[in-house]
């Protein structure tokens, strides 16, 4: 997927700074990269990622702005200090006279190399070239950065003092600073992540790459497009299929990083991509942001053209306007003018079966912003992305007390002829608020039958109050997965599933059994009644969450430590982010009763309240 | 779909017969086994497996709902008589079962009875499982490596990745889970399932053809390619895993067309757990790569590189005359990762990665850890309980206990020997019972003990702190001028 730049897709270019810029690359515009200048769009477009290029403008005696790829051999060459390459790299030609004092300081141990550090004088009066110098020089069109640099290195006084070994770091010092440079790379997980992490890391919970990879792996997240779609013993209930449910307070870098292991990330996803060619794809894809009703227009045009017409049996397809060709004779009072106003198919969302994601949120609506960068828009999502069908979204209050939503009751049904008679504003009305009726309840009914396959949790919230009332919503064999940025939280909730604590659990439990059994039974049938909050507040201190429905809590953190890899000058990196350390919780999920309620997820008898509460306590 | 999923990519509700299950005993003790209901067996209960938590005969592991806790059943190893089967879901933790509640099934082999104690969970295989439990014929990439690995190299559903060697097929589970989207049809394709053309409300979005995940494993080691070949079989993965057995130093990569796969591998990724990855880079390269490079990096190579497993393997140039052939996808950037334990192993692969045109070249080593949480408890009142500091908490505790020393001396000297014995009696008795408050008479002692203390974490007491050095890098696509030349013209 990505193969070329695509146009209208995000982009990321690097400066030889390191300083990473994301892009929208819309075809015929131009892009602006600060002080280096600016190109077209189209000069980026088509073209493979990771490559490097340098922006070639009048500065360089051109008359429009080129943009030429600069080959790895010369990136290398840099990279390795000057334009030499080191011992290392060139057995055949004779060592440079600085390739081999470089390797002779840097081969001694680390006393020798402060010493030559020593010797140099680290004095900015010592560079001849003033500031304004420089300006001028770039100005009169003295050619590329690197004649610049040159320029700089050879007025600087005392450079036969330097070593190679500073010579190296220096003249990468000042490449850095003055090469029209950047690597255009595609704008993934990682890169966001990272891109994030940098400017603010407080938005993802300081989450790192290392994290997402361990919550990947440990909620065996993957692609189950092929799942089978199985139900439980009461044929209501689905068990896997390749489900997970997600509770993100990381702006949706969770959901991002988990779609994109599901392959319902990006947008073209789906289309063959052996080869960057022709016309039709690429062209279409412009089109790839239109809104969601741009986007039935133009598919509903489709379906006209392949002859095809809605089916009327569909109850999904109920609310296509009664304009549609089919009808239009029948209403000739109400002639639309073909092109302007072709009636609206609607594509239900959220209906995948399997390969989906189910977020809980905290809020009216989930905040899933950095999904943007990857076309997609939570509040106007377009039809062709595959999370319009692969991402479900519900709040805690529509997943616990689903009746004090007013989305989650029905609306009342309009008949057809009496709904021929609605105003067409009155009649969109009615059809909107019955298909986020038809939305909401489809949701949140198959979210409270459970049977997910995993949870994955970085939240803010107390990780145990989400465990109280996702962990059932697992199946058995299920994995858990909890991320905080600090170990205090996950810590406790390891201690809400020790083995003392379980064992605590286990004793009290059988001591209240036969309590416990006669007042759930009252207590079930009231509930279903009200058919009501399927939780009540567990005034039990002690046991926040049932210790015997995970096996294996754990935890677990890892970072990765990045290394500098030069000729004679490996090590790892001097400094690195500090911060948030970034914590894993992780277990499996198990059915320690027998019964099926708790398979399909269904809530048991767990609402104790007061009076079943004091017996519990007796 | 014709053959039935892998229980690693879709395990299903439930454990059946001639599919890997694991059995969890333990955070780290887990067991894999392939349920059978064969009667051909030693047993008269079938096939069993026998663990330090007790026996568990398959009959009483199939057909049960992943992650159930199985108990323990009598067999007898010696006898051959029938006995009464029962079976049961326990519905405690402990490690003694409650009363057994009774389960039937047809099979004419004989009845497992209930253990009076010993129980295991019965979990569906993921790769993380397998790596846990896995028969070891080499060192293998765990969790924290892999996991990393697979998420810097950006492997992606419908990748195909190379990986070399397979050794004992660790990273290799992990890596078809990552690649995987469906089943390979009969031309390499396969017809993405959108759900939605299932209820038929979308057929307007087109139906389109991807290309199949795949993982094309190699192993210059016969038997373990073998071995390998059987696993992966067993798991239900031969259709998505391809175990080759060759050299890579000598042979590279290319395959005969398989299957409407014209190209194979066609690799997008590459992960090379090889004694002297850069002797394989050679054969990683969108074009023939001269032979002064290849002969430069080929010379890297000498007696004294880590060369564990024995690559006996000479370096050649490549053979010219042959026709020039790419495993790599030429579609894609490709991304690469090398695992080497060693520095000059690093070293060496950079080296050559440069030489080859790599790009994005950068190294990191994973460390990770595990931890401990428990409770600390301090205080003179834990005076002979396990796992707790019996000296005082406080300042305050310590002062008072030295004066309560004190005054008790002075009158207990004044005392007759069988007096003083009692009162310390007592004395013992009462640091407990002032601090606890049990609530039943029979568990006197254990108290609350889950929440007494205070709450600490510590690393796990072994730790790994090295195990491998990770090294990436990127390989764009070819760019030609007439390539170059095509984009001017489309996009200007
Ligand atoms: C450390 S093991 C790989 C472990 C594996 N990554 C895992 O996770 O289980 C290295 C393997 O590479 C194999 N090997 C070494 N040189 C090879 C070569 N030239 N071609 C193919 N395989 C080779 C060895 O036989 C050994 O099994």
């Amino acid at each position: 997927m990505h193969s070329y730049i695509r146009p209208n897709s995000h982009i990321a270019l690097r400066l030889p700074s390191g300083i990473v810029k994301i892009h929208k690359i819309v075809p015929n515009t131009t892009i602006n990269i600060g002080k280096f200048g600016t190109f077209p769009a189209n000069l980026l477009l088509g073209r493979p990622y990771y490559l490097t290029f340098e922006l070639l403008d009048k500065e360089n005696g051109r008359s429009k702005t080129e943009l030429r790829i600069v080959p790895a051999s010369e990136l290398h060459a840099e990279a390795l200090g000057g334009d030499h390459a080191t011992p290392a790299e060139s057995r055949d030609d004779s060592a440079s006279a600085e390739g081999g004092a470089e390797f002779d300081i840097v081969g001694d141990d680390g006393e020798v190399i402060m010493r030559s550090n020593r010797l140099t004088i680290d004095d900015p009066s010592r560079q001849t070239l003033a500031m304004e110098e420089i300006e001028e020089l770039k100005k009169a069109g003295a050619g590329s950065g690197k004649e610049i640099i040159a320029k700089i290195m050879a007025s600087h006084l005392g450079i036969d003092e330097k070593t190679s070994f500073s010579l190296a770091k220096y003249t990468l010092r000042k490449s850095k600073k003055y090469l029209k440079r950047f690597t255009v790379l595609p704008l993934d997980v990682g890169l966001l992540n990272e891109y994030v992490l940098d400017k603010e890391g407080y938005k993802i919970m300081d989450l790192r790459e290392e994290s997402l990879g361990l919550i990947s792996s440990w909620a065996n997240i993957h692609c189950a497009d092929a799942s089978r779609v199985l139900t439980a013993d009461d044929d209501i209930g689905q068990i896997g299929g390749g489900r997970w449910l997600v509770i993100d307070d990381t702006g949706g870098l969770v959901v991002a990083a988990l779609a994109e292991k599901m392959r319902i990330l990006y947008p073209e996803e789906d289309e063959e991509d052996q080869t960057l060619q022709e016309g039709e794809d690429i062209n279409q894809d412009q089109n790839g942001e239109g809104d969601s009703a741009e986007d039935a227009k133009e598919l509903q045009q489709e379906t006209y053209q392949n002859g095809t017409t809605p089916p009327k049996s569909d109850p999904e397809t109920k609310e296509t306007d009664p304009t549609s060709p089919t009808s239009t004779t029948r209403i000739p009072s109400n002639p639309p003018p073909p092109p302007c106003k072709p009636p609206r198919q609607h594509i239900p969302q959220s209906t995948a079966q399997t390969n989906s994601l189910t977020v809980l949120h905290a809020n009216n609506q989930p905040n899933l912003s950095f999904l943007k960068y990857f076309g997609f828009d939570t509040g106007n999502p377009t039809t062709k992305h595959p999370l319009y069908h692969n991402l479900k979204s519900l709040s805690w209050l529509q997943l616990l007390y689903p009746h004090e939503d007013p989305s989650y009751d029905e609306p009342e049904v309009v008949a057809d002829d009496v709904l021929a008679t609605f105003k067409s504003s009155k009649r969109g009305n009615y059809y909107k608020k019955r298909r986020r009726w038809e939305r909401t309840s489809r949701i949140v009914n198959e979210t409270r039958r459970g049977g997910f396959d995993g949870l994955i949790v970085a939240s803010a919230m107390e990780p145990a109050s989400i465990l109280k009332e996702c962990v059932p919503l697992v199946k058995g064999g299920g994995r858990i997965v909890v991320y905080s940025p600090n170990v205090e939280p996950l810590v406790e909730l390891c201690d809400y599933y020790s083995k003392d604590r379980r064992a605590a659990f286990v004793s009290k439990q059988m001591e209240t059994n036969a309590s416990i059994n006669r007042k759930a039974v009252k207590e079930v049938k009231k509930e279903d009644n009200e058919a009501n909050g399927i939780v009540g507040e567990d005034e039990d201190e002690d046991f926040p969450v049932n210790p015997t429905l995970l096996l294996a809590p754990s935890l677990q953190t890892a970072r990765a430590r990045q290394w500098q890899v030069l000729p004679s000058r490996t090590h790892p990196m001097m400094t690195s982010r500090g911060g948030a350390e970034g914590y894993l919780f992780t277990a499996t999920r198990v059915l320690p009763f027998e019964g099926k309620v708790e398979a399909r997820g269904k809530f048991r008898s767990k609402k104790r309240k007061t009076g079943a509460d004091s017996s519990v306590q007796a | 779909m014709a053959t039935s999923p892998s229980p690693f990519l879709d395990p299903g509700t439930h454990s059946a017969p001639n599919s890997l299950g694991i059995l969890q005993l333990r955070r780290d003790h887990l067991i894999p086994t392939v349920l059978s209901s064969s009667t051909d067996s030693d047993y008269v209960e079938g096939k069993v497996e026998n663990t330090r938590f007790g026996s568990f005969p398959h009959s009483t592991l199939i057909g049960q709902p992943w992650g159930t806790q199985i108990l323990a059943s009598v067999v007898d190893t010696g006898s051959r008589g029938s006995k009464s089967k029962k079976r049961k879901r326990g519905d405690t933790e402990g490690d003694s079962p409650s009363t057994p509640g009774t389960h039937e099934t047809k099979r004419d082999i004989a009845k497992a009875a209930i253990a009076s104690s010993g129980f295991v969970h019965l979990v569906p295989p993921t790769p993380e499982t397998w790596t846990l439990c896995l028969p070891h014929r080499t060192q293998v990439v765990y969790t924290p490596d892999y996991s990393y690995i697979l998420q810097r190299l950006r492997v992606r559903p419908g990748d195909h990745i190379i990986e070399a060697g397979a050794g004992s097929g660790s990273f290799t589970h992990a890596a078809v889970r990552a690649v995987f989207n469906g089943y390979l049809g009969e031309d390499g394709m396969f017809d993405s399932p959108k759900n939605s053309d299932r209820d038929g409300t979308n057929h307007i979005l087109k139906k389109k053809r991807s290309r199949c995940g795949r993982v094309y494993s190699y192993e210059f080691h016969a038997p373990r390619a073998k071995q390998l070949r059987a696993e992966i079989e067993e798991h239900g993965l031969s259709s998505l895993v391809r175990v080759i057995n060759r050299d890579v130093y000598e042979d590279g990569f290319c395959l005969d067309s398989e299957a409407g796969i014209d190209s194979a591998p066609d690799a997008d990724v590459i992960f090379l757990d090889l004694p002297a990855p850069w002797l394989a880079l050679k054969h990683l390269t969108r074009s023939r790569p001269s032979t002064a490079v290849v002969k430069s990096i080929t010379t890297y190579s000498n007696p004294s590189t880590p060369s564990a497993e024995g690559s006996e393997s000479s370096p050649q140039a490549l053979p010219t005359e042959k026709l020039f052939r790419s495993p790599l996808n030429p579609n894609n950037a490709v991304r690469i990762c090398t695992f080497s334990p060693c520095i000059e192993q690093v070293t060496k692969t950079v080296s050559a990665l440069r030489s080859l045109g790599w790009l994005e070249i950068g190294m990191a080593e994973i460390l990770s850890k595990r931890l401990e949480v428990r409770r600390e408890r301090i205080g003179l009142q834990e005076e002979g309980l396990r796992g707790a500091n019996a000296s005082a908490a406080t300042v305050s505790e310590a002062v008072q206990r030295l004066r309560d020393v004190e005054g008790r001396a002075k009158v207990f000297h004044g005392l007759q020997k069988e007096k003083q014995e009692e009162i310390m009696r007592r004395a013992e008795t009462q640091k407990r019972g002032e601090k606890i408050e049990p609530f039943k008479e029979e568990n006197k002692g254990k108290g609350k003990l889950y929440k007494e203390g205070r709450l600490v974490h510590r690393t796990e007491p072994e730790l790994k702190t090295h195990t491998s050095y990770l090294v990436f890098a990127i390989l764009p696509r070819q760019w030609t001028k007439e390539d170059e030349e095509k984009a001017r013209k489309k996009w200007g």
